[in-house]
């Protein structure tokens, strides 16, 4: 009976174990290499689709990038326009929903006793997990009513309420709780002791709270704001339904209608080959771009204004 | 004096953090009154097992029993029906959102002629028995009156509920044959679409993020490579949901083409959805796995196990829940999914869809039916709610996983 | 005598840090050997070179030798999974498997490949009871072991690693987690264990070292300052800085 389980000690299956680790660890790691090749993927495939109708000079570049009319009806594609009113309601949406969500996450973090805290969290979650679409409904239902009852209210009229103003509303709740959820961890992220330091130094705990806290954690609160405008930029289906599709721009008056990069993508999506098909992904790139770039610049501020507090 | 304006300011510096809060709930209060006002009316099962699109109907009355008599009216019918006392059949009004007047079944006496009705249409079904149902829409009676006459009665003829019963009470002997349409509506064929989404989807993300999760904490050292990869991978996230569209429908299609489908398909958007899916499991994965404690790991290896038995029998039984929650997330995700989905899937809403046809997911059938001319908010309405109550018990799931995991470690 | 490990001029290196300076040592089969030193001087790092469980650390280079059995164990030809069969190894905080007490045993042997019900309720049994904790959980084999308390976790762990048949067993510091009570029945154990096994053994403590151990190195900063039998170090050490240890001078 003694030696049992060294009888089962066998070089063999050792050696075939060892080789079994090498194996799986392939697998293993072709898995990653599979999964983070897909963004290559994505960059690589729409960039080559993107840039046919220029290369086939069915498009001028120039014209794409700078045009200010969008007519598919006509061959016309003009970006230009585009561009400006994706970053006017993106960043409207953004100027909107940052002081709300900044403020309500400083509410939940700090000020709030723990039930109701927990309740605001509940809310802001259950916010977030709306789908887009369900927005989108929404968004049409009701933000449209409340534009075209405002616009009527200054004496102006709107297509159904379809506007640019709409859009910002719209983009203004979806990106609320995703700023709200990033700032709150951030607040509490923040050193109870940089706090106890300011109260000890006369300081009320509102203004400590907004002085001392909102200025420790204001790193934190920038990182959930880009990450806020990035998805008010991609955002697509809920824009679409309120959004009008102008065929030409840009657009400045907020109660007239609009067209961002996403609403334009999904216009019309009964081609499925030939020039009106491809522009979609020039538009795509374009999107990237948009995105890529302010994430840049505003990391670039992040980080500066990170540096100013030390 | 100073002290006051300190408390003044104070109070009002408080003050908008509360409003701030507030505003954020009455948002979703407002989403949810909006959405259950317009939907709820709609909420029932023949909303969840109908066809979306209507079927046409040509039914002929039986030889043995088509012909007038009397009938009750039962003690529950609505007021706003009619009911024809002669032939036992009661109607109603109807608009429907395209502001189209309709006539609706709504009674059918069990002995009524209408109770006995056969298949008129051309084709292998003809002459079998079919039966009426309440909600369906009568289109067109046709009959003959005490002289053999034939005549007609319908919404075809502008008519309403009232005028049809009363032609039947007053005017017809026998029935002849009747044209009528199925409510149609409902999204039986969204709901199995969204679940071979689900299926496809966690099928082909599942093991490939499981796996990519587990290479990335158990085995990755910290070189460029690696870095790389957890670089693309934390990428994947910011990307929008459209472009992954764009990129489902350019290289993806290839695949699904070999499979030998034509059109964009159900399976084209299950394999674009389990790329979205990705960073979603293998973060999920990832941070179950960070809190399995390391001295297991070395008890295993201690024990003359290999790294692959550690994995299978050690770590990857703690990361259960975690992997849980990122399916729950998942799930959530494709439901809710509908940008990418319009590409890879198309918008035709389709009744009975298979992995290799058009159809459209719930999310995706919001969309369907409200870039039309004329947007049905109601149906819209009544699938978010079923959206909204999906999430929403996948998001308490997730709640309940995370509470658990963390109990279980500390 | 018998020796059952021979470390030669080991070094080991945690990227360009020194780690252990140029080890030697003879460790006596069936004896116990304790390792003491001040924290960090390198103990638990020689004894995780052993089984080489320091394969799993990033940037953590050897040179030397360490040879068992007329091998040297850093050789490419050895097998890893096969040295750690032979060199178990028990840690600092008690480990146990989130599964039952039953499959926390089997584990090993299930993992050599032992799939019969029979043989692997035979080495349960056995290892309980040759880790004296057969008594207080065979009515529950079936249970989880998390809720063991902490001493017998421990014991568990050991009982785990005696299943395995190893010929040596390392502990790193096991009875610092426990309270006294707990720590004895361990102590006790080692010297059962003794007959069967060969222990090299971690520990902080020097009244534990003087217990248990038969041969005690003393670890000073990566080297060993001194290396000789239990009874001669701490009745009269060669170097002045074991005395000064030894004696509580600094720790």
């Amino acid at each position: 009976m003694r030696t049992n389980v060294k009888s089962y000690r066998n070089q063999k299956r050792n050696r075939h174990k060892i080789r079994r680790d090498k194996i799986l660890k392939a697998l293993f790691f072709t898995a990653a290499l599979v999964s983070a090749s897909a963004i290559a993927i994505i960059v690589i495939f729409i960039t080559q689709k993107g840039i046919t109708p220029f290369l086939n000079g069915d498009v001028s570049l120039v014209r794409f990038m700078f045009g200010t009319q969008w007519r598919q009806d006509q061959g016309v594609y003009g970006v230009g326009y585009i561009v400006i009113n994706t970053l006017l309601t993106s960043f409207g949406a953004l100027l909107l929903a940052f002081p709300i969500s900044v403020l309500s996450a400083l509410f939940i973090a700090k000020i709030a006793p723990k039930p109701i805290a927990s309740f605001m969290t509940t809310i802001i979650e259950l916010l977030a997990s709306i789908p887009s679409v369900v927005y989108g409904v929404f968004a049409a239902g009701v933000i449209t009513k409340l534009v075209m009852n405002m616009a009527a209210g200054l004496g102006l009229s709107t297509a159904g309420g379809s506007s640019q103003l709409a859009v910002i509303l719209l983009l203004a709740i979806m990106i609320t709780p995703t700023i709200t959820s990033l700032s709150i961890a951030a607040i509490q992220a923040v050193d109870r002791d940089l706090e106890l330091g300011s109260l000890a130094l006369g300081a009320t705990p509102t203004q400590t709270r907004f002085k001392v806290v909102l200025t420790s954690a204001k790193s934190g609160i920038f990182a959930g704001a880009i990450l806020g405008i990035g998805r008010a930029f991609g955002e697509a289906t809920a824009v679409a339904m309120v959004a009008g599709n102008k065929m030409f721009g840009p657009t400045f008056h907020p109660f007239d209608i609009t067209r961002t990069l996403t609403s334009t993508m999904l216009s019309g999506l009964k081609e499925t080959t030939g020039l009106d098909y491809d522009i979609r992904f020039s538009v795509g790139i374009v999107l990237m771009v948009v995105i890529l770039l302010s994430n840049l610049l505003l990391n670039a501020i992040r980080k500066k204004i990170g540096k100013v507090s030390g | 004096m100073k002290k006051c304006n300190i408390r003044k300011s104070d109070m009002a510096l408080n003050g908008i953090t509360y409003l701030a809060s507030l505003l954020c709930e009455l948002i979703l209060l407002s989403v949810f009154v909006f959405t259950f006002s317009k939907g709820s009316s709609l909420i029932n099962w023949d909303l969840l097992k109908n066809d979306y699109w209507s079927k046409n109907y040509i039914v002929e009355s039986s030889a043995d029993h088509n012909t007038a008599s009397q009938y009750e009216k039962p003690d529950d019918l609505s007021h706003e029906a009619y009911f024809s006392r002669r032939w036992g059949i009661a109607l109603v009004d109807h608009v429907s959102h395209e502001k189209e007047k309709q006539v609706l079944i709504e009674y059918i006496d069990p002995k009524s002629p209408f109770a006995s009705v056969v298949d008129g249409s051309a084709g292998q079904n003809k002459g079998k028995e079919l039966n009426l149902q309440v909600g369906m829409r009568l289109e067109k009676i046709d009959f003959e009156d005490q002289n053999g006459t034939a005549g007609i009665t319908g919404t075809i003829l502008s008519e309403n509920a009232e005028t049809v019963v009363k032609n039947l009470d007053q005017t017809a002997e026998t029935l002849t044959s009747a044209y009528v349409k199925t409510a149609g509506g409902g999204i039986r064929g969204s709901i199995i679409a969204t679940g071979y989404l689900i299926l496809v989807s966690l099928l082909i993300a599942l093991p490939i993020g499981i796996a990519a999760a587990i290479y990335l904490n158990e085995y990755a050292t910290k070189n460029r490579v690696n870095q790389l990869i957890r670089t693309g991978i934390e990428m994947l996230t910011g990307v929008p949901s459209i472009i992954y569209g764009l990129m489902g429908v350019t290289v993806l299609f290839p695949i699904t083409k070999a499979f030998g489908a034509t059109t964009t398909n159900v399976l084209l958007g299950g394999i674009t959805m389990s790329i979205i899916l990705l960073p979603t499991i293998i973060r999920a994965t990832e941070e179950a796995l960070l809190v399995v404690p390391q001295n297991l790991r070395d008890a295993s290896l201690a024990l003359g196990a290999n790294q692959s038995q550690t994995i299978f029998k050690i770590i990857l039984p703690c990361a259960v829940p975690g992997i849980l929650s990122g399916v729950l997330l998942s799930i959530g995700r494709v439901i809710g999914e509908s940008a990418a989905l319009i590409y890879t899937m198309g918008t035709f809403i389709s009744d009975a869809p298979t992995l290799l046809t058009q159809g459209t997911s719930m999310a995706v059938h919001i969309w369907s039916i409200m870039s039309g001319e004329q947007p049905n908010f109601e149906l819209a309405s009544a699938i978010s709610i079923i959206l909204l109550i999906f999430v929403f018990l996948l998001n308490i799931g997730v709640k309940w996983i995370s509470r658990r995991l963390q109990k279980e470690w500390h | 005598m018998e020796t059952i490990f021979k470390v030669e001029n080991l070094n080991l290196y945690y990227g360009a840090k020194q780690a252990l300076k140029s080890l030697n040592l003879d460790i006596r089969k069936h004896h116990v050997t304790a390792l003491i030193g001040p924290s960090g001087c390198g103990k638990s790092t020689f004894l995780r070179c052993l089984n080489r469980m320091n394969d799993l650390i990033e940037g953590c280079r050897i040179e030397g030798k360490v040879m068992m059995d007329n091998e040297n164990i850093f050789d490419r030809q050895v097998n890893v999974v096969e040295l750690r069969t032979k060199v178990g190894m028990v840690f600092q905080k008690p480990n146990p498997f989130p599964m039952s007490i039953f499959d926390n045993i089997a584990y090993g042997p299930r993992c050599q490949g032992i799939k019969n019900k029979k043989l692997l309720s035979e080495i349960v049994e056995r290892s309980l009871k040759q880790a004296a904790l057969w008594d207080e959980v065979h009515d529950r084999l079936h249970e989880s072991a998390m809720a063991l308390s902490g001493g017998q976790q421990q014991r568990l762990c050991i009982a785990r690693t005696i299943a395995m048949e190893p010929e040596v067993i390392l502990m790193d510091e096991p009875t610092s987690a426990l309270d006294p009570i707990a720590t004895a029945k361990i102590e006790e154990l080692i010297e059962e264990l003794k007959q069967e096994y060969t222990i090299v053994i971690v520990t902080h403590s020097m009244q534990q070292a003087s217990r248990v151990s038969d041969d005690t190195a003393f670890f000073l900063l990566g080297e060993i300052v001194e290396f000789n039998t239990t009874q001669d170090i701490f009745q009269n050490p060669a170097d002045k800085r074991t005395e000064d240890y030894i004696t509580g001078r600094f720790g």
